[in-house]
C-alpha cells in the first residue's frame, strides 16, 4: 500500500497540544506518515508544508475556537496545482463559545474544507478520516 | 567592574524601569528580616510541611488583600504570581493592562506586573507582611525581573530554563534560555552571600500531562546543578502528583537520594536541598466537592512524602482565577490535614525506587558522557538529541518520541522509549507492567483515559 503523507499542526495562537499529540499519535499508527508542525501555526505555513511534503492530507485543528478567522481564507490558496489533489479537513473546537452546527458546518465548507468536525470524539473523527481517505485514493 | 555587573547595568537601564540603586539593594538584602528567606523557614522548621498557595492580581491592593487573607488563613509561603505579558517581557502592553485594572477596578492581567509597579513600593508591601515571597513565572528571560525581585524582598524564584522552556513555549531558542538563566543564577548566587541564601526552585510538574518519574527526575537535579555550580545555596526540587500514590511515595526517595548524590558529585554537597510536591496539576473535575476532596488527597500525600513545602490548588481550578477566599479555604483544609495526619507507616518499595534510581542515573551518565564542554551544553544537546523528552511538550526542540501510558495501578510507565537512554534491563521492567492489546489504537484511548484520571 502506498503511503499516505499527513500534515497536521494547531492553527492561529493556540498552544493546547494534547490533541495534536494525540492525533499525531493515532495517523501514525493507522499507516500514515506524519508532518506534524505542532502548535501555533499560521495557514500560510500549512500549505507550505503540505506542498513542499506532496502530502495529499491537510489536518488542522483548534481548541480555542479562533479557528474561523485563521481559515476563511483557504478557498484562496486551493487553485495551487499541487493543491488540487488534497483533503483539507479541520477539527476541534470550532468556535468560541456555543455555536448551532446546522450553520458552523456548511460554514468552513464554503471556506474550501471537505470534512469538517466540531466536538466530535477524537477517535471516531479520525476513523472518519482513514476511511474517507482510503475511499477516495482507492487504497 | 565585572562582567555581570555590566551586563546588570545594561538590564536595568530600561525605559519602564523608573529607578535601580545597587548599593540601597544590597543594603537591604544584608539587613532584611530573617523572616523573608525562604531558605530560613525551611531550615527552622525541618519536619513540616510548608504551605505555599498559587495567586497574583494586577492592583497592588488586590495583591494587599490576597496576602491579607493569606497571612489571616496561617500561609507559610506567600506566592508572588506574575503577568503572562511580563513573562514575555512585554513591559508595554503590561502598563497599558495595569492602568485600565486599576482605572476601572477589574482585573486585565493573571499576574502581578512587577516591573511596572517597580521594587520600592513592591518591596513596602512585602516588609509589612514579613512572610517569605516566592516569585512564581514563566519567564525564558527572567534577568531583570529577579533582580527586581529580590530587591522588592521575594527571596525565592522559581523556574529553570527547561521547565520554564518545554512546557510553555513554541520556539524560545532553548540555548538562549540556558544563558540567561546562567545570569540569573549568578545573580541569586551573589545576594545569597550577604545574608541567608536566597532560594531556587524547579518546576517539576513540567507539561503535567503522563510526564514520567525518570524524565522529572533528571530535568529537577540538572536544573539543580546548574544552580549550585553557579555558587546557589539553597535549592528546591519539586515534582506533581503522579496519580498513584505509589509512585509518588517512590519518587519522594528517589529525587531526594539522587539529588544528593549528584550535588555530592560536582563537588557542591554543601548547598541544601527541599523538597517540593505540588498538588494535582492535571485537568481538575469540574464538580467542586469533587476538587476538595482531590485537594485533601494531594495534602495527605505530601505529608506521607515529607516534603517540606506544599504548593495548593483551589475547588475553582478547573474555571478560572480563584477568589482569595477559595484560595484562603483551600489552604485551611490543606492545613488541617498536614497537622492532623499521624503515624505515618514506613514505607518501602524496594524493586520501583531500584528501578527508577537506575533510570536516572542511566540517563544521566549518557548526559554527561556528551562530548560538548559545559553542563549546559551536554544538557542542550541531550534535549536536542532525544536523551531528554517530555511528553506534551508543545517546544520544537523536543523529540516527542517517548511515549507513557498508566498501568493498571495508574502507575505512569514507558511505553515507548524513544531516544531515552535507559537499559534493556529498565526498560523490560517498564514493559512488564503493561498490558496494552494487539490495537494500536487501544494506546490513544488508553492515553486519553490516563489524562482524564482525576475528572
Amino acid at each position: 500500500m502506498k503511503i499516505l503523507k499527513v500534515v497536521t499542526g494547531v492553527v492561529g495562537n493556540d498552544i493546547h497540544v494534547v490533541a495534536n499529540r494525540l492525533i499525531d499519535i493515532s495517523l501514525q499508527s493507522r499507516g500514515f506518515e506524519v508532518f506534524n508542525l505542532g502548535v501555533n501555526t499560521y495557514l500560510e505555513e500549512f500549505i507550505d508544508a503540505v506542498i513542499e511534503t506532496d502530502a495529499k492530507v491537510l489536518l488542522i485543528s483548534s481548541l480555542n475556537g479562533e479557528a474561523e478567522g485563521w481559515c476563511r481564507e483557504l478557498h484562496k490558496y486551493k487553485n495551487h496545482d499541487k493543491l488540487k489533489d488534497v483533503v483539507f479537513v479541520i477539527g476541534g473546537n470550532l468556535s468560541v463559545g456555543e455555536a448551532d452546527v446546522t450553520k458552523l458546518i456548511p460554514q468552513y465548507k464554503e471556506y474550501g474544507f471537505d470534512l469538517v468536525f466540531h466536538q466530535v470524539d477524537l477517535m471516531d473523527g479520525l476513523e472518519e478520516i482513514e476511511q474517507y481517505v482510503k475511499k477516495r485514493f482507492k487504497l | 567592574m565585572s562582567l555581570l555587573q555590566r551586563d546588570r547595568e545594561l538590564i536595568v537601564a530600561n525605559e519602564f524601569v523608573k529607578e535601580f540603586d545597587f548599593e540601597e539593594t544590597k543594603e537591604f538584602v544584608k539587613n532584611a528580616s530573617k523572616n523573608l528567606f525562604t531558605s530560613h523557614k525551611f531550615r527552622t522548621n525541618p519536619t513540616k510541611t510548608l504551605v505555599q498557595p498559587r495567586g497574583g492580581f494586577p492592583t497592588y491592593d488586590k495583591m494587599f488583600a490576597l496576602y491579607g487573607e493569606f497571612q489571616k488563613v496561617g500561609v507559610d509561603i506567600f506566592p508572588m504570581t506574575i503577568d503572562s505579558n511580563t513573562r514575555l517581557n512585554d513591559y508595554a502592553h503590561a502598563q497599558k493592562m495595569l492602568k485600565l485594572s486599576e482605572d476601572e477596578n477589574t482585573d486585565l492581567l493573571n499576574g502581578y506586573p512587577l516591573i511596572n509597579h517597580g521594587y520600592k513600593k513592591t518591596r513596602k508591601m512585602i516588609t509589612h507582611f514579613d512572610t517569605p515571597i516566592s516569585l512564581r513565572h514563566g519567564t525564558p528571560d527572567a534577568r531583570l525581573l529577579v533582580d527586581m525581585a529580590i530587591a522588592s524582598g521575594a527571596f525565592e524564584i522559581e523556574g529553570g530554563p527547561i521547565t520554564y522552556i518545554l512546557p510553555y513555549s513554541k520556539n524560545f531558542p532553548q540555548d538562549k534560555a540556558f544563558l540567561y538563566w546562567k545570569h540569573v543564577e549568578r545573580v541569586t548566587a551573589e545576594y545569597s552571600k550577604l545574608n541567608e541564601p536566597i532560594n531556587r526552585e524547579s518546576f517539576g510538574p513540567l507539561t503535567a500531562t503522563l510526564v514520567p518519574p525518570v524524565i522529572t527526575i533528571v530535568i529537577q537535579i540538572a536544573e539543580m546543578l546548574l544552580s549550585l555550580e553557579e555558587g546557589v545555596k539553597s535549592f528546591s526540587v519539586s515534582f506533581a502528583q503522579t496519580g498513584s500514590l505509589n509512585q509518588d511515595l517512590v519518587m519522594g526517595k528517589v529525587i531526594r537520594k539522587s539529588a544528593k548524590k549528584y550535588a555530592e558529585q560536582i563537588g557542591c554537597g554543601d548547598a541544601t536541598i527541599n523538597l517540593v510536591y505540588h498538588q494535582w496539576m492535571g485537568a481538575f473535575p469540574r464538580d467542586k466537592h469533587k476538587s476538595d476532596t482531590l485537594i485533601d488527597m494531594g495534602a495527605m500525600i505530601a505529608g506521607m512524602v515529607g516534603a517540606n513545602k506544599i504548593i495548593t490548588k483551589t475547588r475553582a481550578e478547573a474555571f478560572g482565577i480563584p477568589t482569595k477566599e477559595e484560595n484562603g479555604q483551600a489552604v485551611k483544609n490543606v492545613k488541617y490535614i498536614l497537622e492532623t495526619l499521624r503515624g505515618i507507616p514506613n514505607f518501602v518499595d524496594e524493586e520501583e525506587e531500584e528501578n527508577l534510581t537506575r533510570q536516572v542515573d542511566e540517563v544521566f551518565e549518557a548526559i554527561f558522557n556528551d562530548k560538548a564542554d559545559t553542563l549546559w551544553r551536554k544538557i542542550f544537546n541531550s534535549i536536542k538529541n532525544g536523551i531528554i523528552d517530555v511528553p506534551f511538550s508543545p517546544h520544537i526542540i523536543n523529540n516527542n518520541e517517548l511515549i507513557t501510558v498508566r498501568d493498571d495501578a495508574s502507575n505512569i510507565r514507558i511505553y515507548k522509549k524513544g531516544k531515552l537512554p535507559i537499559s534493556e534491563k529498565s526498560f523490560k521492567y517498564e514493559q512488564s507492567k503493561l498490558n496494552l492489546g494487539a490495537n494500536p489504537n487501544s494506546v490513544v484511548n488508553q492515553i486519553i483515559k490516563d489524562i482524564g484520571v482525576m475528572l
